[in-house]
């Protein structure tokens, strides 16, 4: 049949090329967009808006009495403005009336989270720029899309293992496994 | 990560467990495994199975009715200066390597070849034989101290290292020091549980914290000191047949006998 | 071009090679790496705001002030009160896991009606309090025809369940048998009135006989810290402590001499001794001192070596200790906190009276009657095994018996003739927070909250040197179960059944309590503690109550019975907390293997041997176990660990080893109208 002859100008590479190509293009492209699944906040909270308020970042990012730190703060800090609805936006209602009002604390989805094992002190790390880890919440108005792996179940922005331990090498802190690890 | 020497540390957390009160009432035991997360076992009278990171032995003088006298003693890990069970580790999931001289054991890390079991004279060392079962409902009620380990690790006590995170937060947040904690400002559980107030703990470098006298106490021992590991954990009893149950000596030796002090 | 199978393999082989060039492979491994760390079901950590909430706990008879760590409100831990003046910190084995206890799988989850034999169907909060009513109006106004078993020996939840049988018109109201009923049954024969408190902070010569003050006996918690507080480490000691009893315990390790004393002679011992320091120039401005010394005088060295296998000379050595010591004491009780008789408690308290140690600072003192929040409460008309001993024979009869916090079905002697003797009663409720083995017997389970969920308090806990009373407040906003408060479900029933008795809530009572008391209820349920002042009284040798010694029983095939308490093991109302499970020994409790102990000399003249399955038997009962050689053990002695052989509970407990309260016989002790078993012997016999 005609069909058997190759092409001569590829040398016969050709199928090759073409499978390389596609793996490439698959792993950079498709690949990064399949392993993520995207999930949204359970409730659209706008950082902009309450910085406009006049809110400062530590009044509701605190650090308690024992050092502990309140990343994203429960119902308790919410309601003290959010006991009942006080604005126009549906957002606003949909937390006061499914969240605060029945007691739920609201199953925010953590962009940092970190296993079981890990232990973070934020009181540590206090003398660094929040920006140093997070990203500049002040001007944002809805919440970032959360990419949640598929695979390990993390999400795309959690920080790994050898990001602490490059700045901790740079700074010369100690990288001893339990000064991480619990 | 030599091995084969002392490592030495500005900081170094040690006990001196007093066994002339300790009574033997395994407070301790169940305080460890309350902050450690370690599920409650149905037959906890296998000790081969058993999770027992706080063990109390019981010690007997030996001598018949009436004479017969007992002691009790508890045995957390040593946290030795010089361990056995560091080098030998094929993936370096155990590593003493922090400043404060607590041997570090990392759950993820551990691949289960049980190694570092068989090096530790003391069996301070445990293995997940199962999977974690709670039962249902006490779930809820986990300490968030201590994560929790899927079958096929080892684990062992570590002082209640997240109490020392907390203790440097605390420090941090009052102003405090936190390379230069107070005498009692982090106590593991069994420390700070203990009814009679047997086990002291503290930093055995510092001179304001009691238990740097209490380690220099002439009837204090270690055990196993023959072994040469350097054990953070100190014992002292004013009775001599306790203080000679802690090593394996010769007919006629007294005790204390060839004591290798650091 | 037409795509064959050599393209098509070059195609694969290219598409290979380009993977190995993306992340996916590398990624992959490492999200898969991850992935295994995080199987569904291993249990996550919470993670939040930690906080501590003060609480009382009365999961054993001390009734201390803890702290509970909570994490997100969520309790997780408990640890000691260091504010606290009475437990200063401390806390028990028991409490140790007292959270976790909250969520024991033998948690009675939701009331519980019996719908045939051995089933319970659960039934709403509703229908069981109407049940409750309906019976109990039913034979209101006929003496004797409800009855109540109380376990809870210092709370005030006692006198509302006393005012509610008594406001039903009768008196049948009974308590699990416990040291304080038999001490101040002593107390009386002593000439003297009140709950008797020992003051070992104070002390700097503390003599226990039979009192396992270290552990399991009164205010333990508080006694250990006293203990503590005299042994600095690596200082002098500034008290001594003897511990006498029949086998080496948790309190004997840590005593400067143990005395391996029969269960069967201590009475002889107390005497032996009293005769002694009597001879050293002990005098007393008793009364009775006359026939006491005659009495005493007795207790030979010959007797005395014969009847507790001791060298006469341990008395010499004693006798110095209390001559050097500017402030004795000795504690008197039974080695397992029951059944010793007022005999035994007589016998060892004279001691105090002789050395003039009653009243003073480091003695023996006597506690006034503690004033009662529920004025219609009245006094236990007997203890609950001389009530179900009545039952058994017909000569009471009730048609109700409510039990509150108690266990007669296993924790009294002669266990199995008890559970049966329940069995006449027709309608039984328990109001308990596990399914223990007398709740799994009755008609109606009423699910009581935990410690650490209900309002509750304790008053004088047996021991204590002072008036003391200990308030708490529930730690969280609802049980994690469908209980209740039992001060509430008592109280709500009494109101349907129109008593009225001053309080509408458990919340109300204990306030009420307080202010009788003249306490700060806040300070008191802030983890703080009431004491006032015990009061003076001159008490007797009690030498008439001593002189009506029992018949000595001269069985040589019997062997004394002594149970020995241990409080990680649990008490006489709770089962073995899961995380206590731990710290019993292998030689105590083998797989399904209870270990009864006693020395070489004893195994060998019972022809037993190490490991060897026996037979202990006596009174209609008999348990199985295994032996274990233990030199700690007196003379003629067998040790059996209480705690064992349950029922009911959970797949921690249920099954394991056996079960000695079956085995205690009781007899009437002669004299004091009192039952007694402390002093049982058992036959042991290779099976």
């Amino acid at each position: 049949m005609e069909e058997k002859k190759q092409c001569k100008g590829c040398g016969g590479a050709l199928p090759f090329v073409i499978g390389f190509v596609a793996a490439v293009i698959a792993g950079w492209v498709l690949f990064p967009d399949m392993i993520y699944s995207k999930k949204t906040q359970p409730v659209r909270f706008s950082h902009k808006i309450h910085a406009e308020q006049g809110l400062e970042c530590s009044g509701c990012h605190v650090f308690r009495e024992d050092g502990s730190y309140a990343g994203i703060p429960t119902n308790e800090k919410c309601m003290e403005c959010h006991a009942d609805v006080v604005g126009s936006d549906p957002a606003e209602k949909i937390y006061v009336e499914q969240y605060a009002q029945k007691g739920k604390e609201v199953p925010w989805l953590i962009y940092q989270y970190q296993p079981d094992n890990v232990i973070f002190s934020h009181k540590a790390h206090e003398a660094l720029e929040c920006t140093s880890c997070h990203p500049d919440m002040a001007k944002n108005d809805t919440p970032p899309v959360y990419f949640q792996n598929r695979l390990s179940g993390y999400s795309k922005q959690t920080m790994k293992m050898w990001q602490c331990e490059r700045c901790h090498a740079e700074n010369g802190v100690s990288n001893a496994c339990h000064v991480c690890h619990k | 990560m030599s091995g084969h020497a002392v490592k030495e540390f500005n900081i170094t957390w040690g006990m001196v467990i007093d066994l002339d009160k300790c009574t033997g009432c395994g407070a301790c035991m169940t305080a460890c495994q309350v902050e450690n997360n370690i599920a409650p076992m149905v037959d906890a009278s296998n000790k081969m199975r058993t999770l027992s990171w706080m063990l109390v032995f019981e010690l007997h003088n030996g001598k018949p009715a009436p004479e017969a006298e007992i002691a009790y003693l508890p045995r957390p890990c040593m946290q030795c200066g010089n361990p056995a069970c560091v080098p030998v580790c094929p993936v370096v999931a155990t590593d003493k390597n922090e400043e404060g001289g607590i041997v570090s054991q990392i759950y993820p890390r551990c691949i289960g070849c049980r190694y570092c079991m068989a090096a530790c004279p003391y069996h301070a060392r445990y293995f997940n034989w199962e999977d974690p079962v709670f039962p249902k409902g006490m779930e809820k009620a986990l300490s968030p101290n201590t994560s929790t380990r899927p079958r096929g690790v080892v684990e062992k006590c570590n002082f209640c290292h997240t109490r020392l995170l907390k203790a440097k937060d605390l420090a941090r947040q009052t102003g405090g020091n936190p390379d230069g904690l107070a005498d009692g400002a982090y106590m593991p559980a069994c420390a700070e549980i203990c009814p009679t107030g047997a086990i002291s703990f503290g930093d055995l470098k510092n001179a304001e914290h009691k238990v740097s006298q209490l380690s220099k106490d002439p009837n204090a021992f270690r055990l196993l000191e023959k072994l040469g590991l350097h054990p953070q954990v100190y014992y002292v009893s004013k009775r001599e047949w306790v203080r000679k149950l802690g090593d394996n000596y010769a007919a006629g030796d007294k005790a204390g006998a060839e004591k290798k002090h650091s | 071009m037409g795509l064959d199978r050599r393209a098509f393999v070059k195609f694969v082989a290219g598409g290979v090679a380009g993977t190995l060039f993306t992340p996916v492979i590398w990624k992959g491994l490492d999200d898969a790496a991850i992935w295994s760390q995080n199987w569904g079901w291993i249990p996550r950590v919470p993670k939040g705001e930690v906080k501590s909430a003060p609480a009382l706990s009365k999961l054993c008879p001390s009734g201390c002030a803890v702290k509970v760590k909570t994490v997100e409100g969520q309790p997780f831990a408990a640890l000691g009160n260091k504010d606290n003046p009475m437990s200063k910190g401390g806390i028990c084995p028991v409490c140790a896991g007292a959270v976790q206890l909250m969520y024991s799988p033998a948690r009675v989850k939701s009331p519980m009606k019996k719908v045939a034999e051995g089933k319970l169907q659960a039934i709403s909060w509703e229908d069981a309090e109407a049940l409750l009513v309906e019976k109990l109006t039913a034979l209101k106004g006929q003496e004797g025809k409800v009855a109540a078993i109380c376990g809870d020996s210092t709370g005030s939840t006692a006198e509302v369940l006393s005012a509610l049988v008594a406001g039903l018109g009768s008196s049948a109201f009974s308590v699990m048998p416990d040291e304080a009923y038999v001490a101040s049954q002593g107390v009386k024969l002593m000439g003297g009135s009140g709950q008797p408190g020992f003051d070992i902070e104070g002390a700097d010569l503390v003599l226990m006989i039979g009192a396992d003050a270290l552990d399991s006996w009164g205010p333990s918690v508080a006694n250990q810290k006293a203990f503590a507080a005299a042994r600095p480490v690596g200082a002098d000691a500034t008290a001594a402590y003897v511990y006498a009893g029949p086998a080496a315990n948790n309190t004997s390790a840590v005593c400067d001499k143990f005395l391996a004393v029969p269960p069967t002679a201590t009475a002889t011992f107390a005497l032996g001794l009293a005769n002694a320091l009597i001879a050293a120039g002990a005098v007393s401005s008793a009364s009775d001192f006359a026939e006491y010394k005659a009495l005493a005088a007795k207790v030979t060295p010959e007797v005395f070596e014969k009847e507790t296998g001791l060298k006469a000379d341990v008395l010499k050595d004693l006798v110095a200790k209390f001559k050097a010591a500017k402030a004795p004491l000795v504690v008197a009780g039974a080695s397992f906190g029951q059944g010793a008789g007022a005999r035994d408690f007589v016998a060892a308290a004279s001691l105090n009276v002789l050395l003039g140690r009653v009243g003073q600072k480091g003695g023996m003192t006597l506690l006034p009657a503690a004033p009662k929040a529920i004025a219609s409460a009245i006094a236990p008309a007997k203890d609950a095994a001389s009530y179900l001993a009545e039952v058994a024979t017909g000569k009471a009869a009730p048609g109700a018996l409510i039990v509150y916090e108690a266990n007669p079905a296993y924790a009294l002697p002669q266990a199995a003739d008890m559970a049966k003797a329940l069995g006449n009663i027709a309608f039984k409720v328990s109001l308990a927070t596990y399914m223990d083995e007398t709740a799994s017997l009755c008609d109606l389970v009423l699910p009581a909250a935990h410690s650490f969920e209900r309002f509750d308090d304790a008053m004088n806990p047996y021991g204590v040197a002072k008036p003391t009373y200990l308030a708490g407040k529930p730690v969280v906003k609802k049980p994690v179960v469908d209980a209740k408060n039992p001060a509430d479900v008592l109280l709500g029933a009494a109101g349907k059944l129109g008593l009225s008795l001053g309080v509408e809530t458990g919340e109300d009572l204990v306030k009420a309590k307080a202010k009788a008391v003249g306490a700060d209820i806040a300070a008191l349920t802030g983890g703080g503690a009431w004491q006032g002042e015990a009061k003076g009284g001159a008490l007797t040798l009690g030498a008439a109550a001593l002189a009506k010694a029992p018949a000595a029983k001269a069985d040589d095939k019997a062997l004394a019975l002594a149970p020995i308490a241990k409080l990680a093991i649990g008490t006489a109302t709770l089962a073995t907390p899961p995380a206590n499970l731990l710290t019993i020994r292998d030689t105590e409790l083998s797989g399904k293997d209870l270990f009864v102990q006693m020395n070489a000399a004893t195994a060998k003249k019972a022809g037993v041997a190490e490991g060897d399955r026996v037979k202990l038997a006596a009174g209609s009962g008999e348990m199985k176990a295994r032996v274990h050689v233990n030199e700690g053990v007196a003379a003629g002695t067998v040790a059996v660990l209480l705690g064992f052989g349950r029922s009911a509970w959970d797949e921690f407990t249920k099954g394991k080893g056996d079960n000695v309260y079956k085995i205690l016989t009781v007899s009437d002790e002669a004299g004091t109208g009192l039952k007694v078993w402390a002093g049982s012997t058992v036959t042991v016999a290779k099976i």
